[in-house]
């Protein structure tokens, strides 16, 4: 029985991930287990996920230059989680403002503790702003703080 | 096996909705602008979070012992702070009197916590902070009772100032006037009017001697210090505060520092340690100081330093001048967080965090020889949810820990004795 749960449970996460990549301006939640979906959804193309929160200065300074990333590097796969436990209005506000209104976007649901981030990465303590950067092959690069975009822009070059 | 039931309930809920938004986009697809963007601003909110106000729903409780011994908890849990009281060391607690209501605005950070005390008539103290404005930008309100906790004045700002104030940290002196300190933020303001590019606070602090009604005009301890990372405070044996925080040094190292503060006035900043982290990021996790009856200061913080990362302690015999190696705590290769110190005469106590991928636990090591040796580490409580950071106090003699957690409730655990 828990079997057909599990089984089932993946499936609809696939279902969910699978779309997640797609260029919807839509807020999703994020909660335990769905990291896998996450990065499995790069389909083996290099992917960034930037974890941030509107609360901490350093991301709100950043999240333009987020925005102008991807106006250039609109090919890029960047996925984007929201930590703050605020509302998903003022989540799409800043997004707004950063011209990422349209991008992957999650938030938690549930405080973002050392339970969620274990299965991101284990030695993390969540700090913000951070990017972690998933390679072709699958190897994960965590960077906290400010990114080097010109380095990120190489990075997500899905055909190198 | 209800729970996973029920958990799988939720889920399925949630991606079912989840794609019922997603279709909705994409029949909108061709006019992707606000009203979209409006229309899947509201993803159902998935329902596997606590909704209520009490202890059971909250995510930081702070504890202090009222001079009768009676607890005094106060907690923030969905937007709401609340303080309740218990005579039996936090088996049951009396009704809780809902203090304020801030819904998403309340500061429920994962260093950010409601401050209580009490003086030595029984009048209780309250701090905590919200964001104010859109731009957030925080406030520390304050708020007092003086009928033992039955009711409470309308919260009032601390300060008067239009930037940013947040992570307040107090204390009650012996001469029974209340020392506050926190993260403020107008001199960043002010320097970025002024064109110039600046991230960080300062610390700010400020005393009250008439139980919290009005305090003296704030000054600043430090001008560059972390803007996310509590404040942590301590009495030395001539009953002056002294903080430790995470300062700016030059180069944007953010490293420990600590500092006594003297009537009116802070002596030098002191460096804990040279871990050399340069970051602008937001750490969320601020030192924990705790001063024994020598006049030793201990300390334990977080760092991500290039000269070492992880959690350390480390301690002062001479009012921080010089500190001695940094020790780490905890096994290497762990995930040790959330350290926090209480000193007793030659005793001094240390818990921190640990994760070992399915449950926190709260381990504790103790010196009786004034933090030169210490006892292997002990496990004191795990627990499978979510939980607080653990926190020391004490109540005459005997020195306990305090722990939230969701699954296992509000815990106080006698972990020792002043010998």
């Amino acid at each position: 029985m828990k079997q057909l749960w599990l089984a089932l449970l993946s499936a609809l996460s696939l279902s969910f991930a699978g779309s997640a990549l797609a260029d919807t301006s839509s807020l999703k939640p994020y909660q335990a287990g769905d990291w896998k979906a996450i990065t499995k959804a790069a389909n083996g193309e290099p992917l960034a996920i930037h974890f941030w929160g509107v609360t901490c200065p350093a991301c709100v300074k950043e999240m333009p230059q987020w925005g102008q990333f991807l106006k250039a590097n609109p090919n890029a796969k960047v996925v984007f989680i929201q930590v703050d436990d605020v509302s998903t209005e003022n989540i799409l506000k800043m997004l707004n403002k950063a011209g990422l209104e349209k991008v992957n976007s999650y938030y938690v649901v549930a405080p973002f503790d050392e339970r969620l981030r274990y299965e991101i990465d284990p030695k993390w303590y969540g700090e913000t702003p951070t990017t972690i950067l998933i390679d072709k092959n699958g190897k994960a690069t965590r960077k906290t703080g400010l990114v080097d975009f010109q380095k990120l822009s190489i990075a997500l070059k899905a055909k190198s | 096996m209800i729970l996973n039931i029920r958990s799988f309930a939720r889920l399925l809920l949630i991606n079912t909705l989840y794609i019922g938004v997603l279709s909705v986009a994409e029949l909108a697809q061709a006019q992707m602008d606000h009203s979209s963007s409006k229309a899947s601003s509201m993803p159902a909110k998935p329902s596997n979070t606590c909704q209520g106000f009490g202890l059971e729903c909250a995510t930081a409780a702070t504890p202090f012992f009222a001079p009768d011994g009676k607890l005094l908890l106060a907690w923030t849990a969905n937007g709401v702070v609340s303080v309740a009281q218990s005579v039996d060391l936090g088996k049951t607690l009396a009704a809780a009197v809902q203090i304020a209501e801030h819904g998403k605005s309340l500061d429920a950070g994962s260093d950010a916590r409601p401050q209580i005390t009490a003086d030595k008539q029984g009048n209780i103290f309250l701090a905590y902070a919200f964001f104010k404005d859109t731009n957030w930008n925080a406030q520390i309100n304050t708020t007092r009772s003086t009928d033992g906790g039955k009711s409470f004045t309308s919260p009032e700002t601390l300060v008067k100032d239009g930037s940013s104030q947040r992570f307040p940290s107090v204390l009650i002196k012996p001469d029974n006037s209340i020392f506050i300190t926190w993260i403020d933020k107008r001199l960043v303001a002010i320097a970025k009017q002024g064109g110039e590019k600046r991230l960080g606070g300062s610390i700010a602090y400020s005393s009250s001697q008439d139980g919290g009604k009005t305090f003296e005009t704030e000054r600043f301890a430090n001008e560059n210090s972390c803007e996310c990372c509590r404040i942590g405070g301590s009495l030395d044996p001539q009953g002056n505060p002294v903080v430790a925080y995470r300062a700016i040094f030059p180069r944007g190292i953010r490293d420990q520092a600590t500092q006594v503060i003297i009537a009116k006035r802070a002596e030098p900043i002191r460096r804990v340690a040279d871990d050399d982290w340069k970051t602008d990021a937001c750490p969320h996790h601020g030192p924990s100081i705790a001063i024994s009856g020598s006049g030793k200061f201990h300390v334990a913080w977080y760092t991500q330093g290039s000269k070492r990362s992880g959690v350390f302690y480390a301690n002062s015999a001479n009012q921080g001048v010089t500190y001695s190696k940094p020790s780490r705590v905890g096994a290497d290769g762990t995930s040790v967080a959330r350290p926090y110190l209480l000193a007793m005469g030659q005793q001094v106590w240390l818990v921190w965090k640990e994760f070992d991928g399915s449950k926190s636990s709260v381990y504790l090591k103790e010196s009786k020889d004034d933090g030169n040796t210490w006892s292997t580490p002990k496990l004191l409580a795990s627990t499978a949810g979510y939980s607080d950071h653990p926190l020391l106090l004490s109540r005459g003699n005997q020195a306990f820990l305090s722990w939230l957690t969701r699954d296992d409730g509000y815990q106080l655990l006698s972990v020792g004795q002043k010998q």
